[in-house]
């Protein structure tokens, strides 16, 4: 049994982290492009939620990279932790496998 | 403190220590991210505190659940806390929501206290809503077409006369061709029709337009298209129907474009529907004022575009050009009309005084109604000022009341700022639900309002609720919680606990402060509400005195009812001529009937004026304007209306076509023309002395009759018979004035028992037509004085409920005062004071209080006053009489709401009073 279906904003959140650390606004800016302006990740909700995903062991806070950008302030990324990335990839199966049933039926061209 | 750091500080404060930077950056960040995109910054910034207003509270909430889930100790649970009321470690939001319970607890225990203060609260706010909501449809909207601040309407004159006619046909194509000051220039003009073939044949207003009205408008209809300029010329029978008009009529059927609508029985074919929303013609100008459902081309006809000198009744709208402005479009103006009537008019009008008016759009459609606005806006905002100071006094004593809980509060570490905010947010709370009240009270009133209004409002259909009257409530509600609950929270504030918690409990009298801070604000009251009164006093005095005005008509037991013949059925002058001859036979064959007439005017009202000339005249009379308000009347006219034959004779329908043309003077012209002579037997004709039609002979002389409204002045006046005119001007539509005649009908019944035999007897001759403007003439001159009726009517409504207010706030602060000196009281009348002292002694404290009001207000109410004066029908904004009136009346209200209170004091028993500790 795989891990059970993360709400669609933990999965952006956790996809936009997949492939480097990133701060705060670098997530919010991440989702809203790989979402094509779907999705608007809003200040309170966002750092919430990153709290949230901490509590689950899902990302950790870490300090920032050398040389990092962060618009000022004291800077803390967030790192993607194996259990996330674990999570965030069954999450993608489980949507790859709702596509690839929408083109057996000719929703979608293959 | 920016907004973005007040949304921070929201969260708890440990949380704020670890991500407030990282939370500001991001929020900052949106903002200016959707700001880039356009988005309205005000959706933002509620976005971003709705977010943030969740965001704190799951975290607060759920740090509340897992505590209680988890009831072991947290390392937060150790931060250092001063006090248990106001621990300085909580953030705003924790103690606000505490304060809030609070409040929301102590005005439940007191719910006829709160129930007082939110309606009256909700009272004055709605009134004020419902006032502002009219202001902003009529006044702060822009007109609903493009660019409303380009557009101008032109209005010709000639010479001396005050009040402008509409364009001629004649002039207007000589005017466009000459001026440069504009893109575009339309035409249009209001008619009525018959409408017929949909259920029941109803009359609609309708308006005859250019093909180049919408362009000019800058409006595209919404299905179809506008006219073309063949349509226009060719006179074709097509129409554009209001979006109204086919709802109503059509179902809304939006394949309605192509059918036929059948107007004045002949069959127009529909070409275009207009958008929700749209009105042209706007209420508001003196002519061709009327919002019409069907529009058709203007089509003007060869005579009319010749018509040099006559047929002023055409409104023109243009658009100005770019960086035109309608002072420079004016100055233009004037130099084209006398080139106008250089070039095109023929000789024997050369010298006629023409004049072009030229006047933003806006400004004529609102102009008349702008300053009575106003006025109400400031009127009900004095009335919640005077309902805020009631409330504020009552505030004041409650919070004296809770002397010791406050002092008890600031012993246990609640700072002074703590303790405001407590006081302003119960008055907060009050002001919330007191504005939402108000707001539902608002919208029934302004549709009262409306409804009420003498005149059709102008852009009534405008007037709804939308975001700027939801933020004017709002703010006024705000300003309502601030007024009245800033005194009371800065007095709480302003005790030291330690003299609060020794003086509550000994029940002394109150404060000097406090009885000083009652006084003023009983004060202000009555300065507020002389000035209401005195407003409200002139225009009452005002309304009386147009109301005294003779209207020189015995308006008693007379019925009037209108019928116009559409051209379809009737279609040259001789099927009109016959039409109305058979009509007034039979009426005036009906039982009761002792009069029957008709004319193409109402009485009190004028449509037509001429330029004439006098056989023979006068050098005095040369110098005098020569222009003449006009009717055509026919049959026992006078007679029904009651006016007096001073000399001479009346028309009667012995004066036909063959007879000689005759006409009958008012007074005033009489004696301005032909002074200290009869004039019964002189000559005048329409037209210049170097060119006039046939002469008409005078056979009477009438007394005045205000034709042109009770308020207006009396000027010369000309009755023609309607039998005389030709044929071919009784059948012409191009006007159509002598299609559609007023019936007056003087019976020995009362009138309006003849209606349906009046209707009857349309009905016989034709069972299809229509009987329209029913109404007796008493109700026709009454409207005449309708809007002095209906403005000394709100403005003396509001003015009593202001004293009202006052008196109330005077009785209470009496009564207060009176309750804390019981035991003084209480030891005069052991000393053997009798009752009417003390009577006489709180009735002069509170005439004290009433005296400085007026002192103070009285000047302002006379600086008020002059703003007045445009409303004002013969009476001076200074009037004594009516300033007299206003003092009295609110020192008599006044004096009886001192004295209940004080009559209570003198029945103070001294052994009770002087056992109170």
């Amino acid at each position: 049994m795989g891990l059970p279906a993360l709400p669609p904003h933990w999965f952006q959140i956790l996809l936009a982290l997949a492939d480097h650390d990133r701060h705060g606004l670098g997530v919010m800016s991440d989702v809203l492009e790989q979402t094509g302006g779907r999705m608007k990740l809003w200040p309170g909700m966002l750092y919430r939620n990153l709290a949230k995903l901490a509590d689950e062991g899902l990302v950790v806070e870490v300090d920032a990279p050398a040389g990092a950008e962060t618009g000022g302030g004291r800077p803390r990324f967030y790192h993607l932790t194996p259990l996330g990335r674990r999570a965030c990839a069954s999450e993608a199966e489980r949507l790859a496998g709702f596509v690839a049933t929408a083109r057996r039926k000719k929703l979608l061209k293959a | 403190m920016d907004w973005v750091a007040a949304l921070v500080r929201l969260y708890p404060r440990d949380y704020r220590a670890r991500h407030g930077a990282e939370l500001t950056e991001a929020m900052r960040a949106v903002a200016a991210r959707e700001r880039a995109a356009g988005g309205s910054a005000v959706v933002t910034g509620v976005r971003l505190a709705l977010d943030a207003v969740v965001s704190a509270w799951v975290l607060r909430t759920s740090r509340l659940a897992s505590r209680a889930s988890h009831p072991g100790p947290r390392i937060s649970d150790f931060a250092p806390r001063t006090s248990r009321l106001a621990p300085r470690g909580d953030s705003i939001m924790q103690s606000l929501v505490q304060d809030l319970r609070y409040a929301l607890r102590l005005l439940r225990r007191a719910p006829l206290f709160s129930a007082l203060v939110v309606s009256t609260l909700a009272l004055a706010i709605g009134a004020n809503t419902a006032i502002f909501s009219v202001v902003n449809g009529v006044l702060l909207r822009a007109l609903p077409y493009h660019d409303p601040d380009r557009l101008v309407v032109l209005y010709e004159g000639i010479g001396s006369i005050n009040q402008p006619f509409g364009f001629s046909p004649a002039d207007i194509g000589g005017f466009r061709d000459r001026a440069r000051s504009y893109e575009a220039v339309a035409a249009f003009r209001s008619v009525e029709y018959e409408l017929s073939g949909v259920d029941q044949p109803e009359r609609i207003s309708a308006a005859r337009v250019s093909a180049g009205l919408m362009e000019v408008l800058g409006v595209s209809p919404a299905l179809g298209r506008t006219f073309t300029a063949e349509e226009d010329t060719g006179r074709q029978l097509v129409a554009i129907l209001s979006d109204g008009l086919w709802r109503r009529k059509f179902g809304g059927d939006p394949s309605v474009v192509g059918r036929a609508v059948v107007l004045d029985r002949r069959a127009y074919t529909i070409v275009g529907v207009m958008p929700p929303r749209f009105t042209f013609p706007n209420r508001g100008p003196r002519l061709n004022n009327v919002p019409a459902d069907v529009y058709v081309p203007i089509s003007f006809t060869q005579g009319e575009l010749r018509a040099f000198g006559s047929m002023y009744n055409n409104s023109l709208v243009a658009r100005l050009a770019p960086g035109v402005t309608p002072a420079q479009a004016a100055t233009e103006a004037d130099a084209i009309t006398g080139r106008l009537v250089r070039e095109l008019y023929p000789a024997e009008l050369q010298g006629i005084p023409l004049q072009i008016r030229v006047a933003p759009l806006a400004e004529d459609v609102v102009g008349n109604i702008r300053r009575i606005l106003f006025l109400l806006l400031a009127a009900v905002g004095v009335v919640l000022l005077i309902a805020c100071a009631d409330i504020a006094c009552l505030m004041l004593t409650r919070a004296a009341a809770r002397e010791r809980e406050m002092a008890i509060r600031s012993a246990l570490g609640a700072g002074r700022a703590r303790v405001m905010r407590l006081i302003l947010i119960e008055t907060g709370v009050l002001a919330l639900i007191g504005g939402a009240l108000g707001l539902a009270l608002a919208w029934w009133g302004q549709r009262v309002l409306i409804a009420a209004a003498p005149i059709p409002v102008p852009r009534a259909a405008e007037i709804t609720f939308d975001v700027r009257v939801l933020a004017f409530t709002s703010i006024v509600a705000t300003l309502a919680a601030l007024i009245c609950g800033l005194l009371p929270a800065l007095e709480s504030a302003g005790r030291e606990s330690g003299t609060a918690l020794k003086e509550a409990g000994r029940g002394a009298s109150a404060g000097t402060r406090q009885r000083r801070i009652l006084a003023g604000l009983v004060t202000a009251q009555f300065a507020c509400a002389i000035v209401l009164l005195a407003a409200g006093g002139l225009l009452i005095k005002s309304f009386f005195r147009l109301m005294a005005i003779d209207p020189g008509l015995d308006a008693g037991s007379v019925i009037s009812a209108s019928t116009n013949l559409p051209s379809g059925s009737y279609r040259s002058g001789a099927d009109v001529r016959r039409f109305y001859v058979e009509l007034l036979e039979r009426v005036r064959r009906l039982p009761g009937v002792t009069a029957a007439g008709a004319a193409t005017d109402l009485p009190l009202s004028v449509r037509e004026r001429r330029v004439f000339t006098v056989e023979n005249p006068s050098e005095a009379s040369r110098a005098l304007g020569h222009t003449v308000a006009n009717d055509w009347v026919m049959g026992s006219y006078f007679e029904a209306v009651g006016v007096r034959i001073l000399r001479g004779r009346a028309l009667s329908d012995a004066d036909t076509l063959t007879s000689e043309p005759v006409v009958v003077v008012n007074e005033t012209l009489a004696k301005q023309y032909w002074p200290g002579e009869d004039p019964v037997g002189r000559r005048i004709a329409w037209g210049l002395e170097s060119n006039h039609q046939p002469w008409m002979r005078v056979v009477g002389v009438i007394g005045d009759i205000k034709q042109a409204g009770l308020a207006a002045p009396t000027e010369p006046e000309t009755w023609q018979p309607w039998l005389q005119m030709p044929d071919q001007i009784l059948g012409s539509t191009i006007v159509g004035v002598f299609r559609g005649m007023k019936l007056m009908v003087r019976a020995q019944v009362p009138p309006t028992t003849l209606v349906p035999a009046i209707r009857q007897e349309v009905r016989a001759l034709d069972p299809a037509l229509p009987m329209t403007g029913v109404q007796t003439l008493e109700e026709i001159v009454g409207a005449s004085a309708s809007s002095q009726r209906f403005n000394a009517a709100l403005l003396g409504g509001f003015a009593g409920v202001a004293l009202l207010l006052a008196a109330v706030g005077v009785g209470g602060v009496l009564a207060i005062s009176v309750s804390r000196r019981t035991q003084e009281i209480g030891i005069r009348l052991a000393l053997g004071a009798d009752a009417l002292s003390v009577i006489r002694m709180v009735t002069r404290h509170g005439m004290t209080l009433v005296a400085a009001g007026l002192a103070i207000g009285l000047p302002m109410a006379f600086a008020a006053a002059r703003l007045l004066r445009a409303l004002l029908f013969e009476t001076a904004p200074y009037d004594a009489v009516a300033f007299a009136a206003a003092a009295a009346a609110l020192i008599v209200v006044a004096f009886l709401a001192c004295a209940v209170p004080a009559i209570r004091a003198s029945r103070v028993s001294p052994v009770t009073a002087l056992r109170i500790d």
